[in-house]
């Protein structure tokens, strides 16, 4: 097998990673599985790209690549801005659609129905201002660098890799180091339970949102500058995402991106050795195996 | 009753609660408890013990009447301001966060109070409960059911709570260990604490408790004190054939 598969399979599994880490928080904590996460993905990604070239028209200077990258100043500065108006967004539909629901005690079906008409709803949304046509971040064109072992990535692959590895650190601290961290881990084991220790769950089911909404952003953001933006790029990212959520367990940010990567290689190992038609299957077959096999996932708890 | 003397540390005026706003299962109770008493609520299955206090710490919906914490009416507020008015609950089941450690256990109830504080009164409730100050890194999850009762007690304290709410702290432990948790409640109560606790097993609770108030069907039928309500016959009978002290009452 080529060992650009390694590349190939972690590169796309940091994304994966990424995209699941909000996945599985809002799951266990909002306890429902919602399938608008992937569009919070494209719409930060968007956004990204909007602001970035709103910034590019007030500087050229911003646009001009950083280093080895393909990008300039125009896009980390448009990334953070991005990432708060998907937080935003995620607050504004679950103050429309879920807390409504939330209120009501609808049942969990619900919720998850919801969740479709919202995705449904954001997609068209995109698709009707930033049309179908793919868009890009940059027309630069990137030189892969030798690994060693022939393996090659780009400096882009590189830094979002990097930039992957550094955010489920800081998630993973802030889960376990810190107050909010505290509350978010007692809401997700027992709601009414953390309300009685004195934990505001509306809070604490805010911040969910906004955190996984940025991370959706970032993962929406490396999806789009190592491919392209589309606005079915998070729909796509669907499937791998939930697989990669449940494999690595319910609730476990660790767990989200270690599954994240395997999804990420097992895509790539079955493009080599199958074929490339099979790859969508792979997140599929590792999500049904997970349910049958290992329901809690890797570093999940048994779910009572 | 004088003017000037000062309101109950919780009191209930009139009070009707239940999950569902046209099946109500509390049914108007009137009930109050004085600074440093230690009262329990008795009654059959079904009677609405846990509803009442569920109702009270903010658990299940009040659909009207009052709850008042030291002459404060707290009938609206949410259950996560209770706690900081000085009202600490300690449910029957799930009483603990069992994937969290037991000194994050401690924390999180601790995470309302000023920083400086914190960590004085963490120490504080593991000088009480040495047993858990040993093994302040294990998961919760792992405690016996004796221990994980502790470590529920031992985190309402850590505010300093005015009054305690147990809704049948003695549930699914063997006797010894009710033994070891109701005289740690009675210590509790001797520091100065108020404390109303729920129980099925009646002996046990009335050796501890001041006054006992007995519920039936989701009203205050009769109260008195412990002392005379242990001889009562009123008492044997509602008990009679009732189940056994540690089954888990309705829901």
């Amino acid at each position: 097998m080529n060992p650009q598969v390694l590349v190939d399979g972690l590169i796309a599994g940091a994304m994966y990673g990424l995209g699941a880490i909000g996945v599985t928080l809002t799951y266990s904590i909002l306890r429902f599985a919602n399938f608008a996460h992937s569009e919070l993905l494209t719409f930060g990604a968007y956004a990204a790209l909007a602001l970035s070239s709103a910034l590019g028209v007030l500087s050229a200077g911003l646009l001009a690549p950083i280093g080895p990258f393909s990008f300039g100043w125009s896009l980390p500065l448009a990334a953070i801005a991005a990432m708060a108006l998907t937080g935003l967004l995620a607050l504004a539909v679950d103050a429309v659609l879920f807390g409504r629901l939330r209120v009501r005690r609808s049942s969990i079906i619900v919720m998850v129905m919801a969740s479709f008409g919202a995705a449904l709803t954001l997609r068209s949304l995109l698709e009707f201002v930033f049309t179908s046509k793919p868009a890009y971040f940059t027309r630069e064109l990137q030189i892969a660098l030798p690994l060693g072992g022939g393996m090659r990535a780009t400096p882009d692959q590189l830094l979002a890799l990097a930039v992957a590895v550094l955010l489920v650190v800081a998630v993973h601290l802030l889960l376990t180091r810190t107050a909010i961290g505290r509350s978010m881990r007692a809401v997700s084991e027992n709601q009414a339970l953390a309300g009685v220790v004195g934990v505001d769950v509306r809070k604490v089911i805010r911040v969910v949102w906004l955190l996984g909404a940025a991370l959706a952003c970032v993962a929406g953001i490396m999806a789009g500058l190592l491919v392209q933006l589309r606005p079915y790029m998070g729909f796509d990212l669907l499937l791998p995402l939930f697989a990669a959520a449940i494999l690595g367990g319910i609730g476990s940010v660790p767990g989200a991106m270690l599954a994240g990567l395997i999804v990420g290689l097992a895509e790539a190992g079955t493009v080599q050795l199958i074929g490339a038609e099979w790859r969508t299957a792979v997140a599929f077959v590792i999500l049904v195996l997970v349910l049958l096999l290992r329901p809690q996932g890797l570093l999940g708890r048994p779910q009572a | 009753m004088s003017t000037v003397a000062p309101p109950p540390a919780l009191a209930t005026q009139a009070l009707v609660a239940g999950y569902e706003r046209d099946l109500p299962i509390v049914r108007g109770v009137d009930f109050q408890v004085a600074a440093g008493e230690l009262v329990v609520i008795l009654g059959p299955n079904g009677a609405g013990k846990s509803t009442l206090v569920k109702a009270i710490a903010g658990l299940v919906p009040i659909h009207s009447g009052h709850a008042f914490l030291a002459g404060a009416d707290i009938t609206r507020s949410p259950v996560q301001e209770k706690v900081r008015h000085g009202l600490a609950f300690v449910p029957q089941t799930e009483n603990i966060f069992a994937t969290l450690s037991i000194q994050e256990n401690l924390q999180l109830a601790a995470d309302i109070l000023p920083r400086r504080v914190q960590a004085e009164r963490i120490a504080e409730v593991c000088d009480l409960f040495p047993d858990l100050a040993a093994r302040r890194s294990a998961r919760a999850g792992n405690l016996s059911g004796g221990q994980r009762q502790m470590l529920a007690v031992a985190r309402a304290l850590i505010v300093k709570p005015s009054v305690l709410i147990l809704d049948e702290p003695s549930a699914g432990l063997s006797p010894k260990i009710v033994g070891e948790v109701f005289a740690r409640l009675k210590d509790i109560n001797a520091a100065g604490i108020t404390i109303v606790l729920v129980e099925q097993n009646v002996k046990a609770a009335l050796a501890i408790a001041h006054r006992a108030v007995i519920l039936v069907e989701g009203e205050l039928r009769h109260e008195g004190p412990a002392a005379t309500l242990a001889e009562d016959p009123i008492v044997a009978q509602l008990y009679l054939g009732a189940a056994p002290a540690g089954q888990e009452e309705g829901r």
